[in-house]
């Protein structure tokens, strides 16, 4: 499926900035179930950006403006197209976790983090869902525990709520949901970890499609636990659907605070009101054939990069 | 020696750095100490004083923190010199280089390399991605000629038996070298006659290698001759004395993060003249203050955007940001067998010997002999925190217990080393006191090593604490030239 995301985030000032340094995580990734076709950044006032890949894979646009202003938009533009989800990987034992090297590689998916600090309370959530010997069964009782126990509530909770606190207070928006599945899976020592992107719905509650082609969305997070020696399984607690052609992954950490879609640092005191909005339009798939080009390798992006760091020197 | 200062010096059964087991003097210090034995009590108070008006009327103070008042102290040096041999000298210079080429290598090879020693499991892979100092930020930002340890100091120890160890390694901000410049400088001035047919190596080019190095580490693009400066978090740390010094020896501005901007990636600094451009930062601010736009938010220490900067190439930051994890304690027993890996050498400088606590059978054996170990936290520095077994109390035995058990990576414990002394002024006479020794070591064009570095030494009778933040002071260490030409550093 192709999607267009434009994800537009305007900053008022209540007073005169002089300085803003940031940095953005906004451009979609390239792996085996979607491909970029197109990143643009647009920034007002206008300067240059420099792109590179963060340790964790994810492209990050960092910017400075360095002039007088009241206001900053941010728009980031992505065309990206999309593949069906992929099949659930084959059952998969337990002591799979002790193979050699799994857990050394995958040992920063498995601590604690600032937003996965879990208690007794996820422990025990994670005992109840574990299901036998099957490591991949075990990944969908975790998620399918996270929607039985939580409630979606937009504007119920900020980051930086502790995981347990989450759990017993029982509602949430999706960074929550995916906090809370990546802490049970820790706590299960199954490597878990966080995903930051966008999901084309009408809701992110229930995850249904959308009527029409275009939808005003926020961005949304799931999780990915790893099965050893079949990779990565996503799953999206927030509504229960696959991850599959209707969303779009930018990157993934530890945590939220790995991935964030925008931090950075103002001057001054100045009080700041954020608006946000992020339109996904489906493109028709007539348009499809002429506009894919073959997925970008890894030496793509690297020479990608090289190129934005030569244009600073 | 005669009946002088030196009538009834005891060596104590430790090592002597000045008094060989013969009781005669050492090699080469035959002077010195014999221009000590001439002394009187009434000399050396003389000397003394004359050395306290000379330090306090020059500003040289270091500060303490934790302390209610007084925190500003001025700097403890005691009059008798620590000699080091040419040869002796020659091979810890040849061992120093060897380690910081070593440390150097790894941490390019972690952060902008292959990981090639996590992948040929010669390091843990969670010893490092777990440790504090392994800095995310960090990766893939290249530093020119891959100098990340630019100034590294290497804290040595002399055992018993003579041999030189490595305690540990300090590749963050290393402090304490404006000390071995002022003690020079004020030896010189008090011990004239000490100085008479010793040939000295000279420590006062240390501003224009330093300088020099840091211009080395210039971006390409900087041009021939690179605009430096210091960034220091101000004058309520407690190494600014140091910073001011060093910007001052070098001849280059002194700055605080909110001198510098940062502009479309570039960093320059705010002058009378209007903004001038910054090529090679040497920051005394610790990694998470340097950049409040990716590290601490609240920072206002540091500068924001300057990490965009410096993975843009316009601008070196020295030393490199994330060389904690080289210097992570629980990191350190592996230094030698970094040194095998990637030099193919075996390390001429021994570490101690250290117990890994995350291993459950040391931890045990350790914990066993509490009261025999040195206790050390993995990520601190300049003796905060340690607890020395054989003198701690029941108390802090069994605090140790409790934080090892629960937090066994963020702990090594060391054999204690039996520290070499000194001969030292106390109450008019000579005793001898523990010391160690921190040299300092530049990666520059090549890798140099200051001849000497700071003794620090224990004044409290039996102590081996030698921190100056925990009440240590400090000699002039001469470093013995082969050739002698009678000059005086």
């Amino acid at each position: 499926m192709r999607l267009d995301i434009s994800n537009r985030t305007l900053y008022r000032f209540d007073d005169v900035v002089r300085e803003s340094q940031n940095e953005v995580r906004t451009c979609p990734t390239s792996d085996s179930r979607q491909h970029l076709i197109a990143y643009r950044l647009s920034l007002a006032p206008s300067c240059r950006a420099l792109a590179f890949y963060d340790y964790w894979g994810t492209r990050v646009d960092a910017f400075g403006i360095r002039e007088p202003h009241i206001s900053m938009e941010i728009v980031a533009e992505a065309a990206v197209e999309t593949s069906e989800a992929e099949p659930r990987p084959a059952p998969s034992p337990w002591d799979g976790l002790d193979e050699p090297g799994f857990r050394e590689l995958h040992l920063e998916y498995l601590e604690r983090t600032p937003h996965a600090d879990w208690g007794d309370r996820v422990a025990e959530a994670g005992m109840e869902a574990r299901v036998g010997d099957d490591l991949v069964a075990t990944v969908v009782g975790v998620h399918d525990l996270v929607r039985e126990r939580m409630k979606y509530e937009t504007g119920s909770t900020h980051i930086g709520i502790n995981v347990d606190k989450v759990l017993s207070d029982g509602h949430g928006v999706c960074q929550d949901f995916a906090h809370l599945s990546v802490s049970i899976c820790r706590s299960l020592e199954i490597p878990a970890r966080y995903v930051s992107g966008y999901l084309f719905t009408a809701s992110d509650d229930t995850g249904d499609d959308v009527d029409g082609d275009v939808v005003d969305v926020e961005t949304h997070a799931w999780f990915e636990a790893a099965i050893p020696g079949q990779g990565w399984m996503a799953m999206d607690p927030t509504n229960g659907h696959a991850v599959g052609p209707r969303h779009v992954k930018i990157g993934h950490g530890r945590d939220y605070d790995d991935v964030p879609p925008l931090r950075g640092s103002v001057s001054g005191e100045a009080g700041t009101e954020v608006e946000t909005s992020v339109e996904i339009r489906r493109m028709d798939p007539s348009h499809q054939a002429t506009v894919v080009q073959p997925p970008l390798t890894h030496a793509d992006m690297e020479h990608q990069m090289f190129q934005s760091q030569q244009q600073q020197q | 020696m005669t009946g002088g200062l030196f009538g009834d010096y005891d060596r104590g059964g430790f090592f002597d750095e000045a008094i060989g087991e013969d009781g005669a003097a050492r090699e080469g210090q035959e002077n010195l100490v014999s221009w000590f034995d001439a002394l009187t009590a009434d000399d050396l108070r003389y000397h003394s004083t004359l050395r306290d008006d000379l330090l306090l009327s020059r500003g040289i103070t270091f500060t303490v923190y934790g302390e209610s008042q007084g925190i500003e102290r001025t700097w403890p040096m005691d009059l008798f010199p620590r000699v080091i041999a040419s040869d002796e000298w020659a091979v810890l210079e040849q061992g120093l280089a060897q380690r910081v080429n070593a440390l150097n290598r790894f941490l390019e090879d972690l952060y902008v390399g292959e990981q090639a020693i996590l992948e040929d499991g010669v390091v843990p892979r969670w010893l490092v991605m777990s440790s504090a100092g392994f800095e995310r930020e960090a990766f893939n930002v290249a530093v020119p000629n891959g100098a990340r340890c630019l100034v590294s100091g290497i804290d040595i120890v002399r055992g018993g038996d003579g041999q030189f160890i490595v305690l540990e390694d300090n590749l963050r901000n290393p402090s304490g070298v404006s000390y071995v410049l002022e003690n020079r400088a004020t030896m010189a001035r008090v011990l004239t006659g000490a100085f008479d047919e010793m040939a000295i190596r000279s420590v006062d080019h240390y501003g224009r290698s330093l300088v020099a190095a840091l211009k080395h580490a210039a971006p390409p693009a900087a041009g021939d001759d690179p605009v430096v400066c210091v960034l220091t978090p101000g004058i309520y740390n407690s190494a600014y004395f140091e910073h001011a010094f060093l910007a001052r020896q070098m001849g280059v501005e002194l700055v605080e993060g909110r001198d510098l901007v940062v502009d479309d990636h570039v960093v320059a600094m705010r002058t009378t003249g209007g903004l001038r451009k910054v090529d090679v930062i040497y920051r005394r601010i610790d990694d998470h203050f340097l950049d409040p736009a990716v590290f601490d938010t609240g920072s206002t220490l540091g500068v924001p955007g300057l990490m965009a900067a410096v993975r843009a190439g316009t601008v070196t930051v020295s030393n490199a940001v994330g060389n904690g994890v080289a210097d992570d304690k629980a990191v350190y027993p592996y230094v030698p067998a970094m040194i095998e890996y990637y030099l193919g050498e075996e390390a001429i400088l021994p570490n101690a010997t250290t117990y890994v606590l995350w291993d459950e059978d040391q931890r045990a054996a350790a914990l066993d002999r509490a009261d025999e170990l040195v206790w050390k936290p993995v990520a601190e520095s300049g003796g905060y925190g340690i607890v020395i077994g054989p003198s701690a109390t029941d108390e802090e035995l069994a605090g140790i217990r409790t934080t090892v058990e629960a937090d066994p990576r963020g702990w090594i414990a060391q054999e204690v080393v039996q520290l070499s002394r000194v001969p030292s002024c106390v109450d008019g006479g000579l005793e001898g006191r523990h010391v160690d020794l921190r040299p300092f070591i530049l990666t520059g064009e090549s890798i140099e090593v200051l001849p000497g570095g700071l003794t620090r030494v224990a004044m409290r009778k039996g102590s081996l604490i030698v921190n100056s933040s925990q009440g240590g002071g400090s000699k002039d260490t001469w470093v013995l030239d082969d050739e002698p030409t009678g000059a005086t550093g």
